[in-house]
């Protein structure tokens, strides 16, 4: 089957929507601007850990992005808390 | 056969999900004010990674070269597009009601703000 050729034609696209929100996490004038950057970015490497899991053939990959996935959300919701009420912690 | 569709239509669903995040970086770097690009970012983490890794799922389970862990990867996916379905909502708006009561971000291109009047800049333009 064709599925490496498949891969290896669409994670381009990835890589390109990986530029634009690093300038957007990099750039952003307030600071929830910064927080959704790393926030895509962060769902964009999830993605990718596990399309690059079956394009090596790799199953372990898979195991990294459910943290990160858990991970992604403590960051919204540490950021979300410490605007409203100046105090760092869940 | 129900292997092949399987894998097909992960492929698709991974296709569409590069698809899908590339119009979310545009609109990401596009958009005028936070919460216009929140709308664009949501875009991003349902239908750019939400689906694609549900259809990562899919084609693990038809693909056989991954061999005896070919089952544990698709779980391990839907798992996670699961998680991410119910969670990046849920994070979005945590943010988007932190950046509106701090008054982090103001709504620059305003029609009407009923939360808070004083936040609404009028002008600018569409």
């Amino acid at each position: 089957m064709f599925v490496q050729e498949f891969i290896a034609a669409v994670i381009p696209l990835y890589l390109v929507a990986t530029v634009l929100y690093l300038y957007r996490a990099l750039k952003g004038p307030t600071i929830p601007d910064h927080v959704l950057g790393v926030d895509l970015l962060s769902y964009n490497l999830a993605v990718l850990f596990i399309v690059l899991g079956i394009f090596f053939e790799e199953p372990i990959l898979i195991v990294t992005a459910i943290p990160l996935a858990l991970w992604i959300y403590a960051l919204d919701i540490y950021v979300a808390k410490y605007l409203e009420r100046k105090v760092m912690g869940a | 056969m129900i292997e092949e569709l399987l894998v097909y239509t992960g492929l698709g669903l991974i296709a569409l999900g590069a698809f899908a995040q590339l119009v979310s970086g545009i609109g990401v770097n596009r958009f005028r004010n936070f919460y216009l690009r929140l709308h664009a970012a949501t875009i991003g983490s349902i239908w750019g990674c939400v689906y694609p890794i549900a259809g990562a799922g899919l084609v693990a389970l038809g693909y056989k070269e991954l061999g005896p862990y070919s089952t544990f990867m698709a779980g391990a996916a839907f798992v996670t597009s699961f998680l991410i379905l119910i969670l990046s909502p849920a994070g979005s708006h945590a943010l988007a009601r932190a950046a509106h009561k701090t008054r982090q971000a103001l709504v620059e291109p305003c029609v009407h703000d009923a939360l808070d009047p004083s936040m609404c800049v009028r002008g600018g333009g569409s």
